[in-house]
């Protein structure tokens, strides 16, 4: 690396020469004797980090030729992504990428960058690409020899208006590589075999990437016979348990730990076991520590609790013997009084708002759980069936389909299951393209691309999903810094109208990029037809509402960027064209929390306000490292008032407005101080409900330090 | 321990008539913050030791085996001795709680220790702990002042010493490893340490301020100088000590420059002025950080809960927030 790709106009002060990057990183957290947020230490940090690290141990290398030969020839790169162009072509996609003269704006991005996506040596001890290398790998990978895609996808990708997820950037173009998909959601039926091969199938996606999120709504719960034989079962505790041990075992090439989520409906009877296992004081027998959990909660717990009432828990057992189907395909709102009166339904009972309570109670000691909102969820689904979980981040909601199994573990009938590949835009750089059609068009091609080249053979449901849905999830980051950068606060009414009129728009571009991959290729996802994009009802609120700015300042966002916004009429032409020519994705959108690339992409995560105006980051690999919120200077602070000042109203507000028009889920994330109750905690949750707010993922709580013992000048502790 | 005999009739403790709202608060927070060392998911630091060498890993190793001496020493006999002096029984509450958290943490290293170490290297730890001069002679000037029939300023003042001050030589190497991506679930634990440490040694220097405060000008200027004299003592003990262990690994300047800031702290905690210059307490910014004790930090499913989390206030839902 050469000089020129460091920062200039950084010059080191007297005072923090000498120090190293983790150090002068690190100042970003201290104030200096101003008060001011030192943001040139954190420059350079980055700086130091290029000059001291980076340049130091990356191979060099004379040309692109030698480059690409030495990667192809010891087996690092693909060689049949390269060989899909002309050698010429290649160039000329390097050179373009090299002349955007990209620059990590923080020591984070930088840092995280090297740490955990760059192509190392096997050893793992020197850097073989620069960031421009990485991005053109993965436009190349994607594009599968489509020039103009190639280069339109790199330019989106060098501009930060597109990022595509950990494990498309990560592994794409590489020879050695983990798959490209994130994030998979499992079934498990009530018996032995699906048991099995669910771990199996944890086993398997854990070595290959991403995150797995398991059902277990249909385990028949503690106590209950087996064949016929009362008090055989040992529930679902010793299921999450063989779960847990197998996520810990597998990781991707040590890339990537393995990690795992469990969702269970709230009308299970094990559901306080479930719960319980979370708990501060949990015995080590069932305590659950790096399993995450899910509760699916349908409207008839929150009517129950509204009166007070006792919430009866069914046997999945009995209920899938009386019903014929798994217990995960009941509406329980639906058929609740029917299995109340039931007695054929073994039955136990907890009061509804001590449910609330407890679940808000080990919210408080863990986080977790995370809620899925049923009846909300499938009411918003467009497609055929029934969803009945979520994932690893809460932001995914497909369809699924049970399987049924041999004695031998093989398939009788092979159902569906869910994966989902995903990318997020930069919502201020995609403003600043100012060609959201196209930057949109983009993004869904590339997204589209990492399905059609995944095929999950270790896991055949999935496969099989993936193969009919073609299902994507194009999320969306670094809403907070996008607003304070344009001086909005966030969750005020003209960032609550920015949003709406930005998702509609974005949902409005994804479904044209869609409907053009259906025509190009002649098809669109199984089940179009029984859709309500297929009868035109899904539009119906698009071609009878306006979705315009509402405000003077959110029109003036759109108008400044020259970003035209779909009209009624353009509604109508869609409508009439998804009829004719279909959708050829099933799914298009989730908003995921962006950890990780949003570092990179120098974004607040997802469109989450900022958890702090100097994030402390803390993971295996990287270890504590501080974050300057994106374009926070000493002089528009007031504009990054954090989570926890804005507390969790305004946070619903905005996640509502973008839900309106997302075909799948967001990650939410409620913030508390420490002087909350469960009480506050459960008001949140009721009026996230009543919002039609689909998910919410963790609950954090910030305790600050007792007055007299906390770390002077620390940018972080104070209110 | 308190002698019950000498009272007239037992009494009960009524926590609706609290004589120091201070005893509450901190209560309070203690409780709140009350954790175990199983819910850290320790062993996702096994393949991080691995990369350790073996002069990092016998450092690592003696570095809490001389942690939990002391944890050892304020859960057995100087959270108890202090119990003794309590002028108020919510004040004894309160104590009680701070000894056996010390006997968390002393079992948490063992935590630490099982998942990392063969049984080999933990004994030569715990041998290496009981010889070693420094060490010994740090726990023995504060168990001389813990010993019954002791002035009990005194005993407070030695206990905030060890609270805010003689644990930091070791949780320095913790800290500093987290800071380069190394054994960072175990830092997570020693984070946990800390945040209670804080609130014990702000806590026992309070008391010890509400005490002194109640003495005649003469034997407050008399405990001052027994404090700053006791400061020198141990002072002088941990910097040797710092020097054995650090030297090896060329931490040693660093580690002594955050134990003038942490024995500053130690002071203020007892009321008293600064002892270490400003410019002598410049403590590498990337260990002052990492020592924050506010729940802060943002961590994905990849990462265990840190110390972010904690017990929280259980309050029933009313009709009215259910008015939907």
């Amino acid at each position: 690396m050469d000089a020129e790709t460091l920062d200039r106009g950084v010059s080191a002060s007297p005072e923090i020469q000498g120090m190293d990057y983790h150090a002068l990183n690190a100042m970003l957290n201290l104030y200096d004797d101003k008060g001011h947020i030192r943001f040139e230490a954190d420059r350079q940090a980055a700086r130091a980090y290029f000059l001291e690290h980076v340049n130091q141990n990356t191979v060099f290398f004379h040309s692109l030729e030698e480059k690409l030969g030495y990667l192809v020839e010891k087996g690092y790169y693909d060689t049949s992504v390269l060989d899909a162009y002309d050698r010429a072509f290649v160039h000329k996609i390097w050179d373009a990428a090299f002349a955007k003269k990209f620059r990590f704006p923080t020591f984070l991005g930088a840092f995280k960058y090297y740490t955990s996506y760059t192509l190392k040596t096997n050893d793992g001890k020197r850097y073989l690409e620069r960031y421009e290398d990485r991005v053109c790998m993965v436009a190349l990978a994607l594009a599968r020899g489509d020039e103009t895609l190639a280069m339109r996808l790199m330019e989106e990708i060098v501009a930060g208006r597109f990022q595509p997820a950990t494990p498309t950037f990560l592994n794409a173009g590489k020879a050695q590589r983990g798959e490209l998909i994130s994030c998979f959601l499992l079934r498990i039926e009530d018996n032995m075999e699906s048991i099995g091969r669910s771990i199996n199938s944890a086993l398997q996606l854990s070595k290959r990437g991403g995150g797995v999120a398991l059902l277990l709504t249909n385990i028949r719960e503690h106590g209950a016979p087996i064949k016929g034989i009362e008090n055989q079962s040992s529930g679902v505790i010793p299921v999450m348990k063989l779960l847990e041990d197998s996520f810990s075992y597998a990781n991707q090439l040590g890339a990537r730990q393995g990690a795992g989520a469990v969702y269970l409906n709230a009308h299970h009877p094990d559901i306080l076991r479930f719960l319980d296992t979370k708990r501060e004081n949990a015995d080590e027998k069932i305590r659950i520590k790096t399993l995450s959990l899910g509760v699916v909660i349908p409207d008839v717990t929150f009517e129950l609790a509204k009166r007070d009432e006792e919430m009866y828990l069914f046997s999945p057992h009995d209920v899938a013997k009386v019903y014929g189907k798994p217990f995960s395909e009941i509406s329980v709102s639906e058929k609740y009084r029917e299995m109340v009166d039931d007695p054929r339904i073994r039955k136990s009972k907890i009061r509804a708002r001590r449910f609330f309570e407890i679940l808000a109670e080990i919210q408080f000691e863990s986080g977790y759980p995370y809620i899925m909102f049923e009846d909300t969820v499938n009411r918003a689904n467009p497609v055929q069936g029934r969803i009945n979980m979520s994932n690893l981040c809460s932001e995914i909601l497909q369809v699924n389909e049970a399987s049924e199994f041999e004695d031998d573990l093989s398939y009788k009938h092979l159902g569906t299951d869910i994966s989902c590949n995903l990318g997020s835009m930069n919502i201020a750089k995609a403003m600043d393209g100012g060609d959201l059609a196209a930057s949109i068009d983009v993004a869904v091609r590339a997204l589209t691309a990492v399905s059609d080249m995944s095929a999950i053979d270790s896991v055949p449901s999935v496969r099989r999903g993936n193969d009919e849905s073609h299902a994507i999830g194009l999320g969306q980051m670094n809403l907070h810094g996008y607003l304070a950068r344009e001086r909005i606060h966030y969750g005020s009414p003209e960032a609550l109208d920015f949003t709406s009129v930005y998702f509609a728009t974005v949902l409005f571009h994804a479904l044209t990029a869609s409907n053009a991959l259906a025509s190009e290729r002649g098809r669109s996802f199984a089940g179009f037809e029984n859709s309500t994009y297929a009868d035109g009802s899904f539009f119906d609120k698009y071609v009878e509402e306006d979705w315009m700015p509402k405000t003077d300042v959110a029109k003036a966002l759109f108008e400044k960027a020259g970003i035209p916004l779909p009209t009624r009429r353009d509604w109508a032409q869609l409508r009439d064209a998804v009829i004719a020519e279909g959708l050829y994705n099933r799914n298009l959108q989730a908003v995921p929390p962006t950890g990780s690339i949003s570092y990179i992409n120098n974004a607040t995560s997802s469109i989450h306000p900022i958890a702090s105006k100097i994030e402390i980051r803390k993971e295996g690999k990287i270890g504590r490292v501080y974050y300057p919120a994106p374009f926070m200077t000493n002089e528009n602070l007031e504009y990054y008032r954090d989570a926890y000042e804005i507390g969790p109203e305004a946070i619903i507000d905005t996640y509502a407005a973008a839900t309106e028009h997302v075909d799948q889920g967001l990650s939410l994330t409620l913030f508390f101080r420490d002087t909350a109750t469960t009480r506050d905690i459960n008001r949140a949750q009721i009026y996230a409900w009543r919002k039609g707010i689909k998910t919410i993922y963790y609950v954090r709580l910030r305790q600050m330090a007792l007055e007299g013992t906390e770390v002077q000048g620390c940018v972080s502790c104070t209110l | 321990m308190k002698d019950l005999t000498r009272r007239v009739a037992a009494r009960a403790v009524n926590w609706n008539r609290v004589e120091d709202d201070k005893d509450l608060e901190v209560w309070n927070r203690l409780t709140a913050n009350f954790w175990l060392p199983e819910k850290v998911p320790l062993s996702n630091d096994v393949q991080s030791w691995a990369t350790l060498t073996p002069e990092e890993r016998k450092l690592t190793i003696r570095v809490f085996a001389g942690l939990t001496l002391l944890d050892t020493v304020q859960a057995g006999v100087g959270a108890p001795a202090l119990m003794a002096d309590a002028t108020t029984q919510h004040e004894e509450a309160v104590l009680a709680n701070i000894s056996f958290m010390e006997a968390v943490h002393a079992k948490s290293y063992s935590s630490i220790f099982s998942t990392l170490c063969s049984t080999e290297e933990i004994d030569a730890a715990f041998r290496w702990a009981e010889e070693n001069e420094h060490l010994q002679a740090k726990a023995s000037r504060i168990l001389e002042d813990y010993a019954p029939g002791g002035d009990p300023l005194k005993r407070k003042i030695a206990s905030t010493f060890l609270e805010s001050f003689m644990f930091y030589s070791g949780f320095y190497l913790p800290m500093y490893w987290s800071s380069r991506a190394k054994l960072t679930n175990t830092a997570d634990l020693i984070r946990l340490i800390i945040r209670d440490e804080a609130v014990h040694g702000y806590y026992i220097g309070y008391k010890f301020q509400r005490a002194l405060a109640k003495e005649s000008a003469e034997k407050q200027a008399s405990i001052k100088d027994y404090a700053f004299s006791l400061l020198f003592e141990l002072y002088t003990v941990e910097d040797r000590y710092t020097a054995e262990l650090y030297d090896g690994v060329g931490l040693t300047e660093d580690v002594k420059r955050f134990l003038h800031y942490n024995a500053n702290k130690a002071l203020m905690n007892l009321g008293y002025e600064a002892l270490f210059p400003e410019t002598s307490t410049e403590v590498n910014p990337a260990i002052l950080s990492a020592l924050s004790p506010n729940a802060d930090e943002n961590h994905d499913f990849f990462s265990g809960s840190g110390s972010s989390y904690v017990i929280g206030k259980a309050v029933a839902t009313e009709d009215e927030d259910w008015d939907f």
